[in-house]
């Protein structure tokens, strides 16, 4: 069995996390460009390759059409869902898709689950390169207001990057659970995690118990369409206004010029976290530039109404947990979108407390996440995450309205169990209608299935079905049924809503290995072989100094076996051979490198190995 | 969304009393007290006996609590993730059973209601939406106020006036809720001392009897505080 880790699938950037075994903290995994953000950037190039993360980010410039950002949006929705969305985002839907979108990248299309994991495909690179180990387990976070339909999405795009999802985790939690470790606090903490693209609050309680510390989520609210985007469309809608005033020219058309557009004010955001003033300048293709000082307060003035609508969900969520805002111990920001201090103020002044930012707010979800991995995986407990359901289960009934089974806020795994049966002579199914949401008519929630109960003719009321809803510890639904008069097994075949069935995700895992770059031991046979080279070319070379000489025959001996040695491994593929061969000979060469070392430099660099003299 | 066969014979319906793992006697426990193995759910477990409580209802809501978070500790699915699929379904069934059972009991409201259901003097998720016959004039008086200042908003007319008898009203309804609660309480208190004292099935269907009329009031009493507070918020 390989690794276990915790994945932050964001929007804007996904990270990968491990707890230390050696220091008991968990630490997030840089990528290759040194950053442990990973931009959730997908692009495809000419030849079908796939490319993820930084290069792909450099190409949204470039080959727009051909990248893909932020598709954590369309996790779990319909075209019609989307709409919207698609005002602004460069996105191309297939018109045909069903239940599924489809979007378009390079000449094929993928769903948003098969665009996922390819990025949690990249971060698991990140995180085999680093342990040297494959890896094939993960907790995934979730934002906490994700519906039924988008946390099962969010399963499927592990599923098909070859992971193992032990667990999906709400985001505040995760971030709770890294702050909890962090500060060993007691009482009410109210976690606000602002992120890219979705907004989550959630009010905890953290109890100690005489077996350890409980995490209880006691409510959640929030808006899984509000974000960093958001701030980023509202100033690119408001440039283009301008420019549009200035120059009569409209950007709509150009998606190179609103790529680059939109990077131009995303640093200007970032920055204005520092500064009271930016300049924004901005070529316009055609040789007309836009050039205008854009300052804190007027950015803030942009920014009020989009902050202002994560109060709402602020009050619900309080309101549910029956608190108020003074009764918060702790108030945690979460998500890069708190980095701005006029959120910040806000956040603050509701509260009647400074919140705390200590951990980097980028980090702290996937340290969360690699927190609760290594609980799942170890079985050696030290603490216990007890998280709600975030939307009411109901179910259709006579006209259209619909009767809540599971409350929003219970503590999950939740269930329910409901009866059905007959209501006229000779009726051989029983239509269910499965529904998420708070409003009280049925078309008005967010569907999650519909499946028909089948019985045998007879007069009405005979039937006797009686069906268990249970949501599990992810957030899923679990639906299964039972005859009462027979006390048997009930078969129900339930068509998701949204999202893909388990055939379709079985198959995209086949499809994505395609695309995956090389196997993991394949890769590792590659490096090790690199760095046998390397050293035994270093050891040639060092033989052939005059002071070699001064080597015993012996020692002299040993070397040439364990290189002829490690020669031998490097013609077979057997990488972890490779690697105890790579260190034998480094141990064997040892004193040869204290030999050609003189003087002072042999003290200071004494037990250094021969490759890195 | 997914669709699970799961074992309602096994989990859901626990015939026996004997371990299924090492056949010792362990007749409703969470786990066996041999072997230590997660029992299955008796079917229709009773939340007050899941806690290993009788059927009364005052209930120390710290004590709740803690027993929550001690069996919470003990059930959850986090303990099962590397055991066999079948102990991590009783895993699943168990804990969201806990939650359930501490959902429902953890409301002085949903508790009797609770109770009620259990005793067949209710159904699931239905309340009686009738007047109670003692309130039937007042109710009448309400809605004639409720009327006038509907009309009178729709055609501009002078609502201040209006809102007199309808703030009068309300202020009369909230105190009824409010003796309507001090009964359902005198009555709590009442069921769990016939409990203590063994009353027979005839004292405490009579007891369950007047616990269910002055529910239905109470619904019907809060729906009306209710509707004439968004009437006057509306105003």
């Amino acid at each position: 069995m390989g690794r276990v880790v915790g994945i932050d699938l964001g929007t804007t950037f996904s990270l990968i996390a491990y707890l230390d075994p050696q220091t008991g903290a968990p630490k997030c995994i840089p990528g290759p460009y040194g950053s442990t953000l990973c931009p959730s950037v997908v692009s495809v190039d000419e030849d079908g390759k796939i490319i993820v993360g930084e290069p792909a980010r450099a190409l949204l410039l470039t080959k727009p059409e051909r990248t893909i950002y932020s598709v954590k949006r369309l996790m779990g929705r319909g075209v019609a869902d989307v709409q919207e969305e698609l005002k602004i985002f460069p996105f191309r839907i297939d018109p045909a898709g069903r239940n599924v979108i489809r979007v378009s990248l390079g000449d094929k299309w993928f769903t948003p689950p098969e665009i996922s994991a390819f990025i949690l495909r990249e971060l698991k690179s990140w995180a085999e390169n680093y342990f040297k180990e494959p890896v094939d387990r993960a907790v995934i976070t979730v934002p906490a207001y994700f519906n039924d339909a988008q946390r099962q999405a969010t399963k499927d795009a592990g599923r098909i990057a070859g992971l193992d999802v032990l667990r999906l985790v709400n985001e505040p939690t995760a971030a709770a659970l890294a702050y909890g470790l962090h500060k060993q606090k007691r009482g009410y903490v109210a976690v606000y995690d602002f992120g890219g693209g979705t907004f989550d609050i959630s009010i905890l309680k953290l109890v100690s118990t005489t077996e350890g510390d409980i995490y209880q989520v006691l409510s959640t609210n929030g808006d899984t369409h509000l974000g960093g985007d958001d701030i980023d469309n509202e100033m690119q809608r408001r440039v283009r206004e301008k420019i549009l005033q200035l120059f009569g020219v409209d950007l709509a058309n150009r998606p190179e010029d609103i790529q680059r557009l939109r990077q131009i004010l995303i640093a200007a955001k970032h920055a204005l976290s520092a500064q009271d003033s930016v300049m924004l300048r901005f070529n316009v293709s055609g040789g007309k530039v836009f050039e205008e000082l854009l300052t804190c307060a007027e950015f803030e003035k942009w920014i009020e109404p989009i902050v202002a609508r994560t109060m709402a969900p602020v009050r619900m969520a309080l309101a549910d947990a029956k608190l108020t805002p003074s009764q918060m111990e702790e108030v945690v920001l979460v998500g890069g979108s708190t980095r701005i201090p006029f959120v910040r103020k806000t956040v603050g002044d509701y509260f009647g407390r400074a919140p705390h930012c200590e951990l980097n707010p980028d980090e702290v979800v996937a340290l969360g996440a690699a927190v609760q991995a290594d609980i799942l995986e170890s079985g050696v407990k030290t603490m216990l995450l007890l998280d709600v359901t975030p939307l009411s289960l109901g179910i259709e009934t006579m006209g259209g309205v619909v009767a809540k089974i599971i409350p929003r806020n219970s503590t999950i795994p939740a269930s329910a169990q409901e009866l059905f049966t007959t209501g006229v002579e000779n009726q051989t199914g029983i239509d269910v209608h499965v529904l998420q949401g708070e409003r009280e008519l049925a078309k008005d929630c967010r569907s999650l299935a519909k499946f028909q109960l089948k019985v045998p003719p007879g007069p009405a009321g005979l039937a006797r079905i009686e069906v268990k809803f249970l949501i599990d510890a992810n957030g899923i639904l679990q639906v299964s049924a039972r005859d009462l008069r027979t006390n048997a097994e009930h078969t129900i075949e339930v068509q998701p809503s949204y999202g893909l069935s388990d055939e379709e995700v079985e198959r995209m895992l086949e499809e994505s290995i395609e695309f995956a770059e090389q196997d993991f031991s394949e890769r590792q046979v590659i490096e090790a072989r690199t760095e046998a080279e390397t050293i035994l070319a270093a050891t040639e070379k060092t033989l052939a100094h005059p002071r070699a000489s001064e080597l015993a025959t012996d020692e002299r001996c040993a070397i040439d076996d364990s290189a002829a040695q490690l020669r031998a491994a490097m013609s077979g593929s057997d990488y972890k051979l490779m690697r105890e061969r790579i260190d034998a000979l480094n141990q064997a060469t040892m004193h040869l490198a204290e030999i050609l070392m003189n003087g002072a430099l042999q003290t200071a660099l004494e037990g250094k190995r021969l490759e890195d003299v | 969304m997914s669709v699970t066969q799961t074992q309602r014979d096994e989990t859901g319906h626990a015939s026996g009393t004997k371990c299924w793992n090492c056949q010792a006697p362990s007749a409703g426990v969470h786990f066996c007290a041999a072997c230590g193995k997660i029992q299955p759910l008796p079917t229709g477990t009773d939340y007050f006996a899941f806690f290993g409580w009788p059927e009364k209802l005052s209930l120390d809501s710290a004590q709740l609590e803690s027993e929550f978070h001690k069996l919470s500790w003990k059930l959850h699915p986090d303990n099962f993730v590397r055991a066999s699929e079948f102990e991590r379904d009783l895993s699943l069934n168990r804990s969201s059973e806990l939650n359930d059972a501490y959902r429902t009991l953890r409301e002085p409201i949903s508790r009797m209601e609770y109770l009620l259901l259990r005793r067949g003097l209710r159904k699931e998720g239905t309340t009686k939406q009738q007047a109670p016959p003692e309130l039937l004039e007042e109710v009448f008086e309400l809605n004639e106020s409720l009327d006038e200042l509907r009309e009178a908003r729709a055609e501009g007319g002078d609502l201040a006036a209006l809102r007199e008898p309808l703030d009068a009203a309300q202020k009369n309804f909230q105190e009824k809720l409010e003796e309507v609660d001090a009964e359902l309480s005198q009555i709590g208190q009442e069921w769990d001392a016939a409990l203590d004292a063994g009353a027979d099935e005839a004292k405490q269907q009579a007891l369950l009897a007047r616990m269910n009329l002055a529910l239905n009031r109470r619904s019907y009493i809060r729906n009306l505080v209710a509707s004439v507070q968004k009437e006057l918020a509306d105003a």
